[in-house]
């Protein structure tokens, strides 16, 4: 009697508490399936309509968005130098990185809650901002030129504003903060003590860090590289303000696009985008983890 | 004597290791530095050695509608976004944390997933929904480039990082404690406010700090939802500089900084940054 009334109280919780699960957890799914997949599934079927220049968007349930962007040297072009830069970006913030990331970590100062406060900052400031840092220095009258200038190393200014370099000088500084702070977390991770008996065992810095730390960091620098190469795919204020309005890659071709009025085209570009970024990243990750796999 | 070179080739990495951090450290903030030189410029054009220094471009900035207009209306996105993000993101979170259930990992994936989506392929998916939108409603109701439709989009960026940091700090709370205020006899309502909430605030309150500045930061997604003649801050910046650098908006930028960097040292007071990004 008593072990039946039980069950029935129980019964009863636990149904109690799928109605408050789904209670605590149903506004915000609502929110986000809503607002994001729903979208999402209509791009997609934006990106098969028909584009008529006078009638704008017509439904139809073709491909000819995505072979327009395939077969079109100029399309391709902005397609390319997207993933190059991207890949030119994830490699150098990868190298620059590790040691930031490496000192963070180990670190023993009191200050370290400052240091780390200093990377996250302009992380948070926004692209545009660090794009008016850049453009300050990279002037025909800005500051690196004045040096240059100054200690009579150039005698004209060097063109840097509006160059692919200067987009690439860029994205990495708004993408290091990421990979730095990926690295750091997971060399936190790492015991101390195996860097020690790698030291004790007769190895140098260099033997330590490439058969030790690497091996053991690998984790943290796959989520890296991926974090930073999705940042670079899609950058969008620092190609359009240090490259600009002959620079082109995916992100502002998108935007233009949209704003032409071109949707199929537009979702199409859009599309695009995302399903190379993931993919790209997929094969990156798979790669790396394969070959370092003992 | 092979110990005396060991120790020397240990000193001499450490050196490299020390410049090569401090150079990757003053690349990161070069920007940021020399916006905030030239915002102290005299001279209208950006060339350099300065002919002198001065505030007045400070003073100018709020006489400038757009910047001035711009950035309230990012403060209420972000405060209201917050808000919003704040009051479905929390129940969530502990939903996640309290409750065994099929799809668990999927649900909580997806709330992740807006901070994955890439900012533009965002700012297109909402602006094709809500052209869909208008057109399912008639058109009876201006949707497309309305504070409504921004404001939701903006929702959309505030809740992974609520959920995620309210998740991590759920994940260090000791739950006997509640189990505890029921036994007293406390509800589960009292029993929430009274202990999980002080409990796991330094997490909410790092989820309010970081909601904040995603949405007053975001720029890609918000271009293609503000409405005409309506920016955000970010927005106003990016097409100024599209036209021209000069010290009036190098001091806007540093306007920005200032604030984001008070924002951050108030939430370090609660929860050390360097334990939740």
């Amino acid at each position: 009697m008593a072990t039946a009334a039980t069950t029935a109280v129980s019964v009863e919780e636990r149904g109690g508490s799928r109605l408050s699960a789904a209670a605590l957890i149903g506004p915000a799914t609502f929110i986000v399936a809503a607002g994001l997949l729903i979208p999402i599934v209509i791009l997609f079927r934006y990106s098969l309509n028909k584009f008529v220049p006078r009638l704008m968007m017509v439904d139809a349930l073709t491909i000819e968005s995505y072979v327009k962007f395939f077969t079109d040297a100029f399309y391709l072009g902005v397609f390319f130098t997207t993933v190059k830069v991207a890949m030119i970006c994830t490699i150098a913030c990868l190298i620059m990185g590790f040691p930031l990331a490496y000192a963070l970590a180990r670190t023993r100062t009191r200050y370290k809650n400052i240091l780390i406060m200093l990377v996250v900052l302009p992380l948070f400031v926004g692209n545009a901002v660090r794009a008016a840092g850049w453009m300050t220095l990279f002037g025909s009258k800005g500051m690196i030129n004045a040096g240059l200038v100054g200690f009579g190393l150039v005698d004209v200014p060097v063109q840097m504003m509006f160059t692919e370099g200067a987009v690439i000088v860029g994205i990495i500084a708004v993408n290091l903060p990421f990979m730095v702070l990926t690295l750091q977390s997971v060399i936190e991770s790492i015991d101390r003590a195996v860097e020690e008996a790698a030291f004790s065992l007769g190895a140098d810095p260099w033997h330590m860090f490439w058969r030790v730390l690497w091996p053991l960091a690998l984790p943290g620098i796959v989520a890296g590289i991926i974090l930073t190469f999705i940042l670079g795919m899609n950058a969008y204020a620092t190609p359009v303000l240090l490259g600009g309005p002959e620079f082109k890659m995916m992100a502002p071709l998108v935007f233009g696009q949209m704003q032409l009025g071109n949707w199929p085209f537009g979702a199409a570009v859009s599309f695009i985008l995302m399903t190379t970024t993931l993919v790209l990243t997929v094969i990156a990750g798979l790669s790396l983890h394969k070959r370092y796999r003992r | 004597m092979r110990g005396a070179l060991a120790i020397d080739s240990r000193k001499l990495g450490r050196w490299a290791l020390l410049t090569a951090a401090t150079l990757a450290m003053l690349y990161i903030l070069a920007p940021l530095i020399s916006v905030t030189w030239l915002s102290f410029y005299e001279q209208e054009i950006p060339s350099f050695p300065p002919e002198g220094y001065s505030l007045r471009w400070y003073k100018l900035i709020t006489g400038n509608a757009r910047f001035v207009d711009g950035l309230l209306l990012s403060v209420q996105l972000g405060v209201s976004a917050t808000a919003i993000g704040l009051f479905v993101g929390v129940p969530a979170a502990l939903c996640l944390s309290r409750f065994r259930f099929p799809g668990r990992e999927t649900l909580n994936n997806l709330l992740l997933l807006p901070l994955m989506v890439p900012g533009v392929v965002l700012g297109t998916a909402l602006y094709v929904f809500h052209v869909e939108a208008e057109i399912a409603t008639g058109g009876r109701f201006a949707i497309l480039g309305s504070t409504l439709g921004l404001l939701s989009g903006h929702v959309l960026v505030v809740i992974p990082w609520v959920v995620r940091l309210v998740l991590a700090s759920l994940a260090g709370f000791d739950r006997t404690l509640e189990e505890a205020a029921q036994n007293l006899g406390a509800d589960r309502w009292t029993t929430f406010r009274r202990i999980t909430l002080p409990g796991i605030l330094p997490g909410v309150v790092a989820g309010a700090m970081f909601g904040f500045v995603a949405s007053f930061g975001n720029l890609e997604m918000s271009l293609f939802l503000v409405g005409p003649g309506r920016t955000t801050l970010p927005i106003a910046i990016l097409q100024y500089l599209e036209w021209k650098i000069d010290p009036s908006i190098a001091a806007v930028s540093v306007v920005q900084i200032v604030l984001i960097g008070t924002a951050m040292l108030v939430t370090d007071r609660f929860v050390k940054i360097s334990r939740v990004v």
